[in-house]
């Protein structure tokens, strides 16, 4: 039997690694678009400041294909499924190839959404902050870099705003939205995110659309925001992220905004899974929904490896986590902020928050303090009930072993 | 199979021997002395919680299907090939505390000054050489046993009987119900 795996990133690598641990026989063969070995993009904003070496960004040894026997087919992309001839095809025009498979996985992760602005293609210094690539733009720059722009204030453009700053960068972050971080946190939280980055020397401009990126060949000059020329040597887009699905037009695979797969991470067609930032799926409360992080796409990536060789393994579904650091402050989010309340303690420039509805937390905002965040996470994906102790959930202390079963009390007996 | 950690919450009297035992074992000379003069101050990797009626010694469950290690995009979070703990590997560690925000029991927590994750490593150096984690030593009570689920069951055993032999209970605490929901999925 042969896997083929279109991706090498950790959904790729958790499915491969399940599927050998379950046959040491089968073919494996991984693709990627692109040429280096298996790493991770989280610290690349890290990589960029130089707080994390080059080498820390490979998570396996330079031996890892051969150790487990995958044949690899990096620096080629995948761009169809012919899924009644079960066939890949890899590169275009008269390079193509095809590579047969009898399961097929799609790990093929998200692109950065590059908005159609004038110059944001074409201009010399602009980069998005998503592949190691990216980040080696960025470095190869920085040489010649007084001044930044990045758009886009989510974690990403945060992060490489951060990095910059501590780079000696005058970093300006423009913001459509009326807040940073508008998918992460509500306007008073962001309020506070906001005023450390501009402690820290950003200039941070929400309510200011990119509109251009002025330049030209030999890099970019300035960009034009809210009608403004902001002048600057390097641009960051950090406008978000989504799947890229257009290259399985026509395959017959049933997307949306991603790959849409059900709880075994299979896909419509036989044989043909996915995992990771590409899908499309449950959440951990039943919603569909496109949600790229580190460990749905590890936790996808084994669901998908055992289901394929026939273990049936029912996911939980995704989690709707994020955290971030400003300038080494924790800032997380798990959840929605649509509760019918919301519960909020506010401690030494600290700041939690959750959401409830139905007596359930729905979701949790943490600014500062981000400890204990994956107990009531849980609490929320096990649907508990918090009615009865809805008071201590935020009071200093509260832990799980408020939710311990309690043995019996020995009774003492009147003498 | 190996040793675990169990606790027996009836028996904790929550006078924190085990916060402190675990936050020694973590310090440079491994004393009470040197601890106080570590700068930073080691931390400790268990934290007594109020538990209803009771207390409880909170700290890493070193779970077979780790989130946390799932979760962790630095390839930090690891588990030990031998004792099967898990720990934080802190060179790799970047501090992107999302061990903690998968944590269902609250068993990693961010270490503000270090900027690493930070967690219960079952005491390697004392397991290695036959002698209990610190917490366990260090508890009058025999709140927190370090056992293989064998012994666990045995002693478990012998409790319910003295228990039969005489002691009723009370009604249990409502939040039993949300401990079984989580235990149910988990
Ligand atoms: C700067 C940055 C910081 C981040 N920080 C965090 C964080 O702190 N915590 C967190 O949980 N997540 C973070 N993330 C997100 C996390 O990295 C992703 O969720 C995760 O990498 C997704 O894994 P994946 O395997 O689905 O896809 P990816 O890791 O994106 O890998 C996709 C793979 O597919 C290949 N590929 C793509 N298209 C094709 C094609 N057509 N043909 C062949 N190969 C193809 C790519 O080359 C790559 O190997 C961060 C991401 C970035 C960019």
């Amino acid at each position: 039997m042969r896997i083929v795996i279109v991706g090498n990133g950790p959904a790729a690598v958790a499915a491969a690694e399940t599927i050998r641990d379950l046959d040491g026989g089968c073919g494996i063969v991984m693709v990627s678009q692109e040429s280096v070995p298996f790493y991770s993009p989280c610290p690349l904003a890290e990589y960029v400041e130089a707080s994390v070496p080059r080498a820390h960004l490979f998570l396996r040894p330079e031996s890892f294909y051969r150790d487990l026997g995958i044949e690899t087919r990096f620096g080629l992309a995948a761009t169809a499924v012919d899924s009644a001839a079960r066939k890949l095809t890899l590169g275009s025009g008269a390079a193509a190839t095809q590579l047969e498979y009898d399961r097929l996985l799609i790990a093929a992760g998200a692109r950065a959404v590059m908005p159609p602005l004038p110059g944001l293609a074409d201009t010399p210094g602009v980069f998005a902050l998503k592949t190691l690539a990216d980040a080696e733009g960025i470095l190869a720059r920085l040489a010649q870099v007084r001044r930044a722009v990045v758009i886009g204030s989510g974690f990403i453009g945060l992060e490489a705003a951060q990095a910059l700053v501590r780079k000696g960068v005058a970093v300006t972050v423009i913001e459509a939205m009326g807040q940073v971080l508008p998918q992460m946190l509500d306007a008073e939280l962001a309020a506070l995110v906001e005023s450390r980055l501009r402690e820290h020397g950003v200039d941070v401009r929400t309510n200011s659309a990119a509109q251009a990126v002025l330049g030209g060949a030999a890099g970019v000059a300035a960009v034009k925001a809210g009608g403004v020329d902001i002048p600057c040597e390097l641009v960051v887009c950090a406008a978000g992220v989504r799947p890229d699905v257009a290259w399985l037009a026509g395959s017959g695979i049933a997307t949306a905004a991603g790959v849409l797969v059900d709880d075994r991470m299979a896909t419509n067609l036989p044989g043909i899974y996915a995992a990771g930032d590409i899908v499309e799926t449950n959440d951990s409360l039943g919603q569909r929904r496109v949600i790229g992080n580190w460990p749905n796409a590890v936790n996808g990536g084994r669901i998908a490896g055992l289901n394929m060789m026939g273990v049936e393994r029912r996911y939980r579904g995704l989690d709707g986590i994020n955290v971030v650091r400003i300038f080494d402050l924790p800032v997380s989010s798990f959840g929605g902020r649509d509760g019918e309340r919301s519960l909020c303690r506010k401690e030494g420039g600290h700041m939690r928050k959750l959401a409830l509805r139905n007596g359930r937390i729905v979701g949790g905002q943490f600014y500062g303090d981000v400890n204990g965040t994956g107990l009531y996470h849980e609490l929320m994906n096990k649907g508990v009930d918090v009615g009865s102790f809805e008071d201590e959930l935020l009071a200093p202390g509260f832990g799980i072993g408020r939710l311990m079963p309690q043995p019996p009390l020995p009774l003492r007996r009147a003498a | 199979m190996e040793k675990s950690i169990f606790t027996f919450i009836e028996k904790c009297v929550a006078c924190k021997g085990c916060e402190i035992a675990c936050a020694v074992e973590h310090s440079s000379d491994k004393t009470l002395f040197g601890a106080l003069a570590d700068n930073p101050r080691p931390r400790q990797r268990v934290r007594v919680e109020a538990a209803g009626a009771y207390s409880y010694p909170a700290r890493c469950q070193h779970c077979q299907e780790a989130a946390c290690i799932a979760a962790c995009p630095m390839g930090a979070m690891t588990r030990d090939p031998d004792t099967h703990a898990v720990y934080v590997d802190s060179h790799k560690c970047v501090g992107c505390w999302m061990c903690v925000m998968v944590c269902p029991f609250g068993g990693v927590s961010a270490d503000p000054v270090a900027k690493k994750a930070h967690k219960c490593d079952r005491c390697p150096e004392r397991t290695a050489v036959g002698l209990d984690p610190a917490c366990v030593a260090a508890c009058p009570t025999k709140a927190m046993v370090f056992a293989t689920p064998e012994e666990i069951a045995e002693l478990r055993r012998q409790a319910t009987a003295a228990a039969a032999a005489g002691i009723a209970t009370t009604p249990v605490a409502s939040s039993v119900a949300a401990w079984r929901t989580m235990k149910g999925g988990a």
